[in-house]
């Protein structure tokens, strides 16, 4: 065919095709549909009456879990892995707390620490976050470790240490620090402060990555390290690097948390995020072998992650918290499935074999006991929402399981 | 040119075992394969020629079942057949030894011999002793000394392969195919696969079997089919042609003779290496590499034989900075003493090293063409801090043309590729590096005639430009084409050095098998 006799609607459809290959424009269009449909479904009406409070909402979430994503996302690109940036998160803002109170005790007894002080205790902060990395890089790259198992020790490690550090720094030996100053709680918590800094960091990080000989390295680095290394890359500094500013963007998430939470307890604080944060970066488009991902998609995982828990909450009501963890295991699971999807040509068979038929129960249950969970508290909800909600999922899945069947008795 | 006619329509009247037609498969953009139509007859030995890139290997794969998803009709013994997986052709008596070996390392022989079939006792246990006992007979009657309860990753690789038969012949299959077997393999163990291909013969098994290797097709087959280009081009009956006829019906062209004109006047002295050794511990021998010296002057090609096991590799990699722990001896690069201890240094010193194996240690297949060819060179490519797009592209196309490149962009896929091409963008890597000495670690292995005979050009030219090449291959013809002067190690040591001149491919064997204890 003759390029240049194209209509404009296969000009347009061809467009379309193109974007569509890539993961940042699925995700957007993904987003606006989670957008519209919580708009439509919310009984309050949560977008519509209050749009200011409602986005300001999601994009503190976005950047809290932007900060450190983004670093996970370069270790992912780079090959690695890193279990530890909910402890990092943790162990960061006791430090950031311990050396106010090192720094300016007066300051911090009375709520108005000197600049000085808030300035140097931010930079032992980061350097702290510098070291963490610099141990992870030590562990994995001359002791040996896979990266797993070196985080996992400091996942562990790390929050422990915490504990053990806020008794001593504190009067009375308490187990937490709670945040002084309030001028400049205020100031770190402030949204728009927080996302310009969000956005010039992952300009940087981008043009890191995109633009410069290092970022072409360390993609080239996680696709095939012998080959990478065999081109005369020194992949042991590059793996410095990944791992540094893994550790460095979870300390940052760290002092601002401080702030945001009012008070660092280092037991609890930023427990499981790292997970949002692996989970962010594959919804993103990163390959967990290496290689592969951006640091825009990785944006839009997170935004795209924190909007549907934010669409969920505001459809459920209430305790959304709880539901957290389900939402970013299903978001997860669909991304990687949907993003799998368009290498393969053929109709796919999800559910017509043993283990496929033997989920569909399972499914159903789910879909039943969600129905119970999300909306046993509402008015019209009856036992039997939840067992025809159960039955009509149950049979949707065998409906396809039927059209699988037979899609692959006709090839 | 296709002389496709006289040899199909007596076919068409015996009856086949597998007939082909009009098979034909994608990927993404590019056809593979164009309506390829062939039979086979029970007890045939075809050979398969074609450059790489030609559709050999993915018609192969479509009969074992490893591709599922194709066009055409496929038939076995008659019957029309669609295979959904490589279970399903191995139940029609299909099997495939892979160019890559297929074998679990970490298993043992029997165990991968048995994998997926595994023989259980009267309550469901494993039964181990019977199945080592039966792939030891198996192996026994390959001349396969192995035993059958060492791990498959400890084995040779000529002996990996006879695993793979042996796997083959428990399966009682009666179409075998075979691609490029022979590729990876010593003299000795090519001569006993040529025996066990003749008992196999002797049982009525059917073998397809793809191959460069003139030599080996016209001693086993007896009949040829040509593709090219994803194309059926001819079947010939073997005894009624000759090894010319044939790779001018591969390549479609004459083939440039491999005399490869005059030689560049030799320059001043590059590389000297004295006394290099490379402890081995843990192992009986003691070293890897023992007392090496050598030479490398402008516009020379030093060629290194020697055996699988002789140190070639590990000798590439103690110059390149590479060797998994430091050499001992002296390395002079232009006089001036080296010790690099990574690539990186090496890479400053002005050398590179194009890998011996292109889809392990060469290829970034996450990335497209024009990335994997600038990867070496990136820092020149700068304009600030960032790199420079069109000064990149610019690099890469430079590559693209000098070493012709067959590509559909630098956008394409890597994967894309045949592997010759994959070579050059390799080789391009490197060349953009500007070094003065280029080591290649076995640069045709799996590459067809027609790209050897451009990769040896292009070796030639850059010898013309300067620099000093050093080659190892374990193809004895092709060491004795590319060398001015050849080295020859057996077991970590040098046993002989020759001028192209006094080098004959009997005088290196006896070298390269020499003992050196």
């Amino acid at each position: 065919m003759n390029p240049t006799a194209q209509t404009f609607p296969e000009k347009a459809w061809a467009l379309f095709k193109k974007l569509w290959s890539s993961v940042e424009f699925k995700l957007v269009l993904a987003w606006l549909f989670v957008v519209v449909a919580t708009a439509l479904l919310d009984s309050n009406h949560t977008y519509w009456n209050d749009p200011r409070g409602s986005s300001e909402l999601i994009v503190r979430r976005t950047v809290l879990l932007g900060f450190f994503a983004l670093g996970s996302a370069i270790i992912i690109i780079s090959g690695g892995i890193d279990l530890s940036s909910g402890s990092v998160i943790a162990l960061s803002a006791t430090v950031f707390g311990s050396l106010l109170i090192l720094l300016d005790p007066n300051g911090f007894r009375e709520g108005h620490l000197s600049r000085l002080a808030v300035v140097l205790a931010m930079a032992g902060t980061v350097s702290v976050g510098a070291m963490i990395g610099t141990l992870h890089a030590w562990l994995i790259t001359r002791i040996g470790l896979p990266p797993f198992i070196a985080t996992l020790a400091t996942l562990v490690g790390l929050r422990s240490f915490g504990r053990g550090l806020t008794p001593t720094v504190t009067i009375g030996g308490k187990s937490q620090i709670d945040f002084p100053d309030k001028l400049l709680r205020d100031a770190l918590k402030d949204v728009t402060t927080m996302s310009i800094v969000f956005v010039v960091f992952a300009i940087l990080l981008w043009f890191l990555m995109s633009r410069t000989v290092t970022g072409r390295h360390l993609h080239a680095m996680g696709g095939n390290e012998q080959a990478a290394k065999l081109s005369g890359i020194r992949t042991d500094r590059l793996k410095w690097l990944a791992y540094v500013l893994g550790a460095v963007s979870a300390s940052m998430v760290g002092m601002i948390s401080f702030a945001d939470d009012g008070s660092a307890k280092p037991d609890i604080m930023a427990r499981g995020y790292e997970l949002n944060a692996i989970a962010a970066s594959v919804i993103g488009g990163c390959s967990l072998q290496g290689g592969v991902g951006t640091i825009p998609g990785t944006i839009l995982g997170c935004l795209f992650l924190r909007t549907v828990i934010d669409a969920v909450s505001k459809v459920v009501g209430s305790g959304a918290d709880v539901y957290e963890g389900m939402i970013v295991g299903i978001v997860v699971v669909l991304a990687v499935t949907f993003s799998q999807r368009g290498q393969k040509a053929i109709v796919q068979r999800y559910f017509n074999n043993a283990i496929g038929w033997s989920i569909i129960p399972v499914l159903s249950i789910l879909a039943g006991l969600l129905m119970l969970l999300f909306f046993g508290k509402q008015t019209w909800y009856t036992p039997a929402h939840a067992i025809v909600a159960g039955l009509v999922v149950g049979g949707l899945l065998v409906a396809r399981g039927i059209w699988e069947t037979m899609a692959e008795k006709k090839s | 040119m296709a002389e496709t006619d006289s040899a199909e329509t007596d076919l068409a009247e015996t009856e086949s075992i597998v007939s082909m037609r009009g098979i034909g498969k994608r990927f993404a953009a590019v056809k593979a394969l164009d309506e390829v139509s062939f039979d086979v007859k029970p007890g045939e030995l075809i050979a398969i020629c074609g450059e790489n890139g030609a559709g050999k290997s993915t018609l192969m794969k479509i009969l074992s079942g490893v591709i599922t998803d194709y066009d055409g009709t496929l038939a076995i013994d008659g019957k029309p057949i669609r295979f959904t997986g490589t279970r399903d052709a191995e139940e029609a008596g299909i099997s495939i030894i892979h160019q890559e070996l297929n074998l679990v390392e970490q298993l043992s022989v029997a165990a991968n011999v048995f994998l997926g079939r595994e023989k259980t006792t009267a309550f469901l246990f494993r039964d181990d002793r019977a199945m080592q006992r039966e792939a030891g007979a198996l192996l026994a009657q390959l001349e396969c000394s192995v035993s059958p309860s060492a791990l498959a990753g400890t084995l040779r690789v000529g002996d990996q392969q006879l695993v793979e038969i042996a796997k083959a012949l428990s399966l009682n299959s009666r179409i075998l195919v075979m691609d490029e077997p022979t590729s990876a393999l010593t003299e000795s163990e090519v001569d006993r696969l040529i025996r066990v291909i003749a008992k196999l013969r002797e049982r009525g098994t059917t073998i397809l079997y793809i191959s460069h290797k003139m030599e080996e097709v016209f001693q086993l087959s007896n009949r040829i089919v040509v593709l090219r280009d994803g194309r059926f081009i001819a079947q010939l009956n073997t005894s009624e042609t000759n090894a010319r006829e044939i790779t001018h019906l591969m390549v479609g062209r004459e083939i440039e003779s491999l005399d490869l004109g005059e030689k560049p006047t030799r320059g001043h002295r590059l590389l000297s290496v004295r006394e290099l050794s490379l402890p081995w511990p843990g192992h009986a021998r003691g070293y890897r590499l023992k007392d090496i010296s050598f030479d490398l002057y402008q516009g020379e090609v030093l060629g290194i034989a020697g055996l699988m096991g002789a140190g070639r590799t590990e000798l590439l990699e103690c110059l390149f900075g590479a060797a998994p722990m430091a050499p001992s001896g002296q390395i002079h690069l232009e006089d001036r003493p080296i010790r690099p201890r990574h690539p990186s240094e090496a890479l400053a010193a002005g050398m590179a090293l194009v890998t011996e194996d292109r889809k392990r240690l060469g290829i970034f297949t996450a990335m497209n063409v024009g990335r994997n060819i600038t990867l070496c060179e990136l820092a020149s490519m700068r304009r600030g801090l960032g790199v420079n797009g069109s000064l990149e592209r610019t690099a890469a196309n430079s590559m693209v043309d000098k070493l012709q490149i067959k590509t559909a962009g630098l956008q394409a896929a890597i994967t894309s590729l045949s592997g010759g091409n994959q070579q050059k963008c390799i080789l391009g890597r490197w060349l953009l590096t500007k070094p003065k000495i280029l080591l290649l670690d076995d640069p045709t292995r799996g590459v067809d005639v027609g790209a050897k005979a451009e990769l040896y050009q292009i070796i030639r030219q850059l010898c013309a430009e300067g620099l000093g090449v050093i080659v190892t291959s374990s193809e004895l013809p092709e060491i004795l084409t590319l060398s001015d002067r050849i080295m020859v190690l057996s077991e970590g040591r040098q046993t002989a050095l020759f001028s192209r001149e006094e080098a004959t491919q009997e005088k290196i064997l006896e070298a390269a098998t020499m003992s050196v204890a």
